[in-house]
């Protein structure tokens, strides 16, 4: 049975366990900032009062929309208060008194529009970044050229690539003699990281398998619903569910992207039958047949790994990522203190609360720097972005790797040194 | 907030900016005090205004400055308290001091940390470690509660037995008082005799002699390694025989937890091991140490117990040891689903009652018709009684009152005390002179007097106030 928001609330006994974990608490030590403040809030200012009719006040406005919805909370949490789904609904409420934030609005008319689509007005974008952005010497991503309202020359987007995932598919020759899979890329992935995409597809296939990417599929839907756009999410939910349904024959979907996958695993109506798999738990299905694959390669570079919020406490994997860079690094895999923090990209809050979002970087980098590490592993492109821009904020010289791109890098290179061509 | 309050607190905040308060320091929206008026009681009350102070000096401010105007003033750690020793009144101001967090200094030579009171304390614990020093305490909140809410409550944990209470760690303080002045007790000798021994009185006062600002604390020597073994038993008795029997031996354990058969029950399914039927009461024993000693204490630990008990089991490495754990860790969400509500009080018998304990807590259970569940610290006597009722049944919540009467009225009558390590608080200060003299309380009375002869430092906390309830 599923609980209602009111109800879910009641369940908190207010013990205060949220404390020890939430990012956003760690930093500011306002109690209203904190899961357990927060749930009082939205208990206590009943938003239908006459009262706020016209104004929510201020105080709810700034702890409900300081949350990275990075469940930590959650998985602290004794009662398993649905944390989360609480804030969610309080964030639906509110826009749909006040109305969406326009940005917000806009973006996700565009996640819909068949036409007017996020694909062409970022490859649109890829023609035009070069005018405001300039490429990062040692890492991939583009920082600013000209001062620009809002954006420091330290605020890290990823480069738009002129050929999105979609392109390079379109170019793929069927397999028939490999199992075909769905794969759902994520949009950061089709748009922003296609080598991220290709090295997965890339990995599959020396597997056996076959990623389908039906380009039907939309966004997953997890930034409308943490916008409070149920509509949205709703709607999106709804086609990517039509596209599984299309493909009934495949009963398997993996994605790299945890936050995709997170969203994906809570969707009402998926069919019975049907598995979400992030990619690593799909390689540790198919343990015996990797290990033999890699054989007795090893990255001979020092990688530690960072938790994904939406990988370790949306679903509860921490092995799977663990036993992947045990096998591609095997001594060379170091543990970085806390890899459970949230590295505070949470979505779109790192540019709403740049300077919250940062205080909250600047801890996981430090810890990165301890670890020794040249590469940070992560399967997240949320976290790479961010950790990325950590990296330049602080002069360290480690980059930010999804890790089925280091396994692709080793599985390419045979001859035993790095030969290949990044994508533009 | 009521009309004439308004001015004041305009005047006084206005006040505060001007002796250096940032306005993010200041919460006076109504919102955002409602936050900051409950802890884990599920008590709630909002104070008229709360403050962020950010140093020793601001809250000597703060507190001069509600001195002139008379007003109550709460301190407030991490608010997780159990027994209400945070709550606020609507007439109060809450200090609450989860802002001065820092660190100050680990002296490793003299092995003392000096911190502020918001520091919470497995930051502290994990900080001290990387220079291979230890600081005991372990309350179950200590990965959110602070260590001056530690040191008010003069908070315990399961190392308790082998390593004692916040208190035995405590060297010194700095602190507050209601007039806005500091004063400093103890220092960072091991002997030290000179005057009254204020550190001592402040430990464990809750709050209501004085706001803590800093806090010395003794480190010692981390330990290299723990050993953690399982235990079960057929009978309470026969654990408690067991626990005799160790310390007998020269086994020293830094914890020895255990469950009686209602919790067993409420967990067995859950567990990554299995249980054998006949397992009435199960002992979690921890030896911590150098590592020969770790060894020697082990197989003497497994020799004396192999045939005696029910089933021993000795975690092989930290994996194993976690398991070991989740018994005591599921119990809480696990007793939760046994009824919608408890009423949970953390009595202290000396160690050797406790078979005595349960055996009337169970004569108890049966006579109103209530499970009661316990479990706890049996290496210090320490037990936690949950009353597992439906308070929405009326009837069902007055026998849950009756029961928590009769639970203290055993406990003492076997030389028990009200609380281990929750402190009195508000909850059970209507209990108070169940267990003390009037002479005694009076004695008490005039200690508080003394430090706050206007009743305004966290008012209605551990004394009786005329017709106060208590609460659970």
């Amino acid at each position: 049975m599923t609980l209602t928001w009111q109800q879910e609330l009641k369940k908190c006994v207010k013990c205060g366990a949220c404390m020890a974990v939430c990012p956003i608490y760690r930093q500011t030590g306002r109690e209203e900032m904190v899961a357990r403040g927060k749930l009082n809030l939205i208990e206590r200012v009943d938003l239908e009062k006459p009262a706020h009719k016209k104004e929510i006040p201020a105080g709810w406005l700034e702890a409900i929309d300081s949350c990275l919805l990075c469940c930590s909370c959650e998985e602290n949490c004794s009662k398993g208060v649905k944390i989360t789904e609480i804030i969610a609904a309080a964030r639906n409420r509110q826009s749909a008194k006040q109305g969406l934030n326009p940005i917000k609005k806009s973006a996700f008319a565009l996640l819909l529009n068949r036409f007017f689509s996020m694909a062409r007005l970022l490859k649109a974008g890829s023609f035009m970044q070069w005018l405001l952005w300039r490429r990062l010497p040692r890492h991939s991503g583009l920082v600013r050229r000209l001062p620009l309202p809002g954006i420091d020359d330290k605020t890290v987007i990823p480069a738009l690539p002129r050929q999105q995932l979609d392109d390079y598919l379109r170019k793929r020759k069927a397999a028939p003699n490999l199992e075909p899979v769905l794969y759902f890329p994520g949009c950061a992935t089709r748009y922003l990281y296609p080598q991220m995409g290709l090295d997965l597809i890339y990995v599959l296939e020396q597997l056996g398998f076959y990623g389908v990417v039906p380009p039907e599929f939309n966004c997953c839907g997890l930034v409308t619903w943490g916008a409070g756009d149920s509509k949205s999410t709703m709607e999106l939910q709804q086609r990517n569910l039509a596209v599984i349904q299309k493909h009934a024959a495949i009963r398997q979907i993996v994605t790299g992207c945890a936050s995709c996958g997170h969203a994906l695993k809570e969707y009402d109506g998926l069919p019975a039958d049907c598995e979400i798999l992030d990619i690593s738990e799909f390689l540790f299905r198919h343990k015996e047949k990797l290990e033999k694959l890699v054989g007795s390669r090893k990255l001979n570079r020092k990688i530690t790994y960072h938790d994904p919020c939406h990988l370790r406490k949306g679903q509860k994997i921490t092995a799977q990522p663990r036993w992947l860079l045990q096998l591609i690094a095997g001594e060379n895999f170091v543990e970085m203190r806390h890899p459970e923090r949230c590295c505070g990209a949470g979505g779109t809050f790192g540019l709403s609360h740049k300077a919250l979002s940062r205080k909250i970087l600047a801890e996981k980098t430090r810890d990165t720097d301890a670890s020794g590490a040249e590469i940070v592993a992560s399967g997240c492109p949320g976290c790479l972005l961010q950790l990325t821009e950590g990296a330049l904020l602080a002069e360290s010289s480690w980059e930010a790797r999804h890790p089925v791109t280091v396994l692709a890098d080793l599985l390419k290179n045979d001859a035993g040194k790095e030969n290949r061509k990044e994508v533009e | 907030m009521t009309q004439p309050v308004k001015p004041l607190l305009n005047q006084l905040t206005a006040e505060l900016k001007a002796a250096g308060f940032a306005s993010g320091q200041i919460i006076m929206a109504d919102e955002s005090r409602a936050c900051y008026g409950y802890d884990a009681t599920r008590q709630s009350a909002d104070p008229m205004l709360v403050l962020l102070p950010e140093s020793g000096q601001q809250v000597e401010t703060a507190i001069k400055l509600a001195a002139k105007r008379k007003l109550k003033i709460f301190p407030r750690g991490a608010a997780s308290g159990m027994s209400g020793g945070s709550i606020p009144s609507s007439d109060g101001i809450i200090i609450s001091l989860t802002r001065m967090n820092r660190i100050l200094e680990i002296d490793q030579e003299n092995m003392i940390a000096t911190v502020e009171p918001g520091v919470v304390t497995g930051e502290l614990q994990e900080e001290v470690s990387r220079y291979g020093l230890f600081y005991p305490p372990d309350p179950a909140s200590l990965s959110f509660s602070t260590l001056g809410g530690n040191v008010a409550e003069n908070a315990g944990g399961p190392r308790a037995v082998k390593y004692g209470v916040t208190a035995d760690y405590v060297m010194g303080l700095e602190a507050v008082l209601i007039n806005g002045e500091t004063i400093k007790c103890g220092n960072k000798c091991v002997k030290s005799v000179s005057g009254y021994d204020l550190t001592s009185l402040l430990v464990g006062s809750e709050g209501t002699l004085a706001v803590i600002t800093k806090i010395l604390l003794k480190l010692v020597p981390a330990p290299e390694s723990v050993k953690t073994s399982l235990l079960a038993f057929p009978s309470m008795s026969a654990a408690a025989l067991a626990i005799t029997a160790m310390f007998k031996n020269q086994i020293s354990p830094s914890t020895i937890e255990f469950l009686d058969h209602h919790s067993i029950n409420a967990v067995r399914e859950t567990l990554p091991f299995s249980l054998p039927a006949a397992a009435d009461t199960v002992l979690l024993v921890e030896i911590d140490g150098s590592s020969t000693s770790v060894m020697a204490q082990s197989q003497k630990l497994k020799k004396l117990f192999e045939n005696k008990a029910l089933l021993l089991i000795e975690a092989r490495d930290e994996g194993e040891r976690a398991q070991l754990w989740t018994a005591r860790r599921r119990l809480s969400p696990a007793i939760a689903n046994l009824a919608p509500h408890k009423i949970n009080e953390d009595i202290a018998v000396p160690r050797a009652a406790i078979p005595a304990v349960i055996a009337r807590l169970e004569q108890l259970s049966a006579r109103i018709a209530l499970p009661i569940v316990c479990f706890g610290h049996a290496g210090d006597g320490n037990i936690h009684v949950n009353v597992m009722l439906d308070k929405n049944d009326p009837e069902q919540a007055q026998r849950g009152v009756k029961a928590v009467d009769e639970i203290f009225a055993i406990t003492l009558e076997l030389g028990g005390t009200l609380s281990g390590e929750h402190g009195i608080g508000n909850t059970k200060s209507a209990y108070l002179d169940k267990e003390w003299s009037a002479a005694t309380i009076a004695a008490m009375r005039a200690i508080k007097q003394a430090f706050d002869p206007e009743n305004r430092l966290n008012p209605g906390k551990i004394f009786p106030t005329p017709g106060s309830q208590p609460c659970h």
